[in-house]
Order: C-alpha cells, then sequence, then structure tokens
C-alpha cells in the first residue's frame, strides 16, 4: 500500500512540473524529457509519457499492482522564461539525486508563486520596445517617441483586458486597432510623422514571434500535432493583427472621404 | 551604426522584461538580440536580399543562443525568444495588410509573399542552428566549467 502511495506522488509531481513548464513557453520535446527524467529519478523505469500543446498524458507501471495514470489539460499561458529556467534547475538537482521527493514539491510550489514582472515594467517595456523598434525599422527619433506612447496605451489596454478574460482573437485585432488609429489620428492632426513606423514599432509587442519559434522547434523536433496547433496560432495571430491594422485605415478613409493621404 | 546597437539591445530587453527572463541572463539576452540584428545589417549592407539576410541572422543568432546556453547552463529557449524578436517580419504585416486595404494588389501580393519568404528563411535558421549535435555544445560548457 506504501509503495502505491509512492508512485501517485511520484507521477504527480513529474506531471504538476511538466505542467508549469508547458504552461510557460517550454516546447514540447522539453516537457516530455523533464517529465521523463522525474520519474527515472525516483526509479520508476515503466512510464509512458505524452505531450501535446495543451495537455500531458502519463502511466507509471501499468502492468504491476500500483499502476497509475493521469491527464492534465494544460492552457497555454505567457511566456515566463524565468520558471523555465528555474524548473530546469530543478529538474536538474532532482536528476543528481540530491532533492527529495517533498523537497521537490515545496520548491514547485515555491517557484509557481514568484511573481512575473510589475505591471508597470511591462508597460515602460512594451513602450520600449515600440520606440526601438520604430528606430530600427528606419523611424526617426521623433517618431520613435510616439511609439512610445502608443507602446505603453497597447499594452494598458492588454492589461485590463486580460483580466476580463477577452478572446486572444479580439485582443489582438482591437490591440492593433488601436495603434493605428492613435498614430493616424496624430498625423492628420498636422503632427507630421511617419506614421508607418509608428504603426510598425507599436505592433511589434503582438507579433507571434514566440508562437513561430516554438511551432518551428515542435514541428522539427517530430511533434508534428504540437507544432500545427502553434503554427496555426502564429498564422492567425497575424491575421488579426492585419485586420485590426486593415480595419482601422479603412475606418479612417471612410472618416475623412479618402481626402487625407495615407 | 552605434544608434543601431543601442537600439537593438533596447528592443530585445522590451522582450527580455515583458517575458520574465531570469535577471542574471539580461546581458547574454541583449547580447544575443543585438548580433542577429547587427548580422542582419551586416548581411544587408554586402547585398544580400531581405530572406538570405534572415535566414543568416537567424542562424547565427540560434548558433549564439546554444553556445551560450551551454555556457550558462540555462534553456536555449531563454536566449532564443527574446532574441528572435527583431527578425519577426512585423513590418511585412503590416505593409501586406496597408496595401491590401489600399487596393494596390501587385504591392500586397509582393510583400505578402516576402512576410512568408522571410518567416521560411527564419524557419530554415532555427533548424540548422538546432541541427549540430548537442555533444559540441555541451563539450564547450564542460569547458568553460573546468577552468572556473
Amino acid at each position: 500500500m506504501e509503495k502505491n502511495q509512492d508512485s501517485k506522488r511520484i507521477l504527480n509531481l513529474a506531471i504538476s512540473t511538466g505542467e508549469v513548464l508547458l504552461k510557460n513557453g517550454g516546447e514540447i520535446y522539453r516537457v516530455q524529457e523533464t517529465v521523463s527524467r522525474i520519474l527515472e529519478a525516483y526509479g520508476i523505469t515503466d512510464y509512458n509519457v505524452f505531450v501535446i500543446t495543451n495537455g500531458i498524458f502519463a502511466t507509471v507501471h501499468e502492468e504491476k499492482e500500483d499502476a497509475s495514470s493521469m491527464v492534465r489539460y494544460v492552457t497555454i499561458g505567457d511566456v515566463n522564461l524565468e520558471r523555465i529556467a528555474d524548473i530546469n534547475q530543478l529538474s536538474r538537482e532532482i536528476c543528481t539525486g540530491v532533492c527529495s521527493i517533498q523537497e521537490a514539491y515545496e520548491r514547485l510550489e515555491a517557484l509557481k508563486k514568484k511573481k512575473g514582472p510589475a505591471n508597470w515594467a511591462c508597460i515602460l517595456a512594451c513602450g520600449m520596445g515600440g520606440a526601438s523598434f520604430c528606430y530600427l525599422f528606419g523611424g526617426r527619433l521623433y517618431d520613435s517617441v510616439i511609439s512610445f506612447f502608443l507602446g505603453m496605451l497597447l499594452e494598458v489596454f492588454l492589461l485590463t483586458a486580460s483580466r476580463h478574460h477577452a478572446s486572444k482573437f479580439i485582443l489582438n485585432i482591437i490591440g492593433s486597432a488601436i495603434v493605428t488609429a492613435g498614430s493616424l489620428a496624430l498625423y492628420m492632426a498636422g503632427t507630421g510623422i511617419w506614421f508607418d513606423k509608428v504603426i510598425i514599432g507599436g505592433i511589434i509587442p503582438l507579433v507571434p514571434g514566440v508562437s513561430l519559434t516554438t511551432a518551428i522547434r515542435d514541428l522539427f523536433g517530430g511533434d508534428y500535432l504540437s507544432g500545427s496547433i502553434r503554427l496555426i496560432d502564429a498564422l492567425l495571430t497575424a491575421m488579426c493583427i492585419a485586420i485590426g491594422v486593415g480595419g482601422a485605415i479603412k475606418a479612417f478613409q471612410f472618416i475623412t472621404g479618402g481626402g487625407v493621404p495615407l | 551604426m552605434i544608434d543601431q546597437i543601442i537600439m537593438s539591445i533596447l528592443a530585445t530587453l522590451a522582450f527580455v522584461i515583458l517575458f520574465n527572463a531570469p535577471k542574471k541572463e539580461f546581458v547574454f539576452c541583449a547580447f544575443n538580440g543585438c548580433l542577429g540584428w547587427m548580422s542582419y545589417q551586416l548581411f544587408l549592407g554586402y547585398g544580400a536580399g531581405v530572406v538570405m539576410a534572415s535566414l543568416w541572422a537567424t542562424l547565427i543568432l540560434t548558433l549564439a543562443a546554444r553556445v551560450l546556453s551551454a555556457l550558462r547552463r540555462t534553456p536555449v529557449t531563454i536566449f532564443l525568444i527574446p532574441g528572435i524578436f527583431t527578425l519577426v517580419p512585423g513590418a511585412g504585416i503590416y505593409y501586406a495588410s496597408y496595401y491590401l486595404i489600399m487596393n494596390d494588389l501587385a504591392q500586397f501580393t509582393a510583400k505578402g509573399i516576402e512576410t512568408f519568404k522571410i518567416a521560411g528563411a527564419m524557419v530554415l535558421g532555427i533548424v540548422f542552428g538546432l541541427a549540430l549535435p548537442q555533444s559540441w555544445f555541451n563539450r564547450l560548457g564542460k569547458l568553460t566549467n573546468k577552468n572556473r
């Protein structure tokens, strides 16, 4: 009976660790490897682990009396690279055998509680991203300043909206529309900005760079299903940005009657 | 030149903060993003097209990320994701949708296809970069750890 408890606890620990990794932007291959390694480190050799973008399935000791299996549904959250690094460190310590099961549980809980960046830091970072990308894509310093404020505005919107569990697609459409409308309005007010550069800088935080990178890594790691999910996500996000930008431009054309050359 | 270096560092740092990278890796992430963008600019300057420049820059960035990951003993994702943002064709998405709305279909097709080509080039860059055997990089990691 005691053994039964153990195989369950180990499996639960391994899957919970994998869940944190998957949720915060780890690739499928890494999640699978981490779960397997933790199971092996605690002496379970008879196991099966299957990971896709939003789920982990695992069984241990199928042939034995203490067989147990678990399914975990994982919603994809924001990327949090610090957690990935922390989990990596934890699983390395588990593998060298310096970490008991109880200790591992405690450390997992502790690192889950570590807070992400504060809201003001996100807002500033978003503005900084907008400004610097605007400059890199050929804008002037003057355009960068405008892009800085539009980037901050975008992040304020995203943070507020995420509290209301709005759909990601709507967020992307409205977010890019806000940036576009903002810079077109300033352009028409006669500020003389290069509105295209300002918009490019402003929408950069929405661009699906993470999905694209992870999709490629999953696809070429042989996880075709997960790779396709991410790839579709990247394509849809890009399309939503295009819809938001296009819609805002169209609306401005309509309001001004096409009189202002955009 | 110097302005490009500073701006690409700032651009990468923005994503480093947004994605909450570990603080002790900030400098290395920023360096990697800067390296990616500057190699992109270098290849453009030598007359490579945007697509080829993206391919080479992504390849260099991925390899650098792997070296850093071996040296710093952290997952490669941490250096790869913030760094790659400077190369993602955000401008392409904007121009494609702009020309579509403006009903300039010739330009729309050109920009749209270019965006896909850049994305494809980045795919190849990452894939080639990740294809090198891990053991080479591990050896690098061991070398420096011995010296410590």
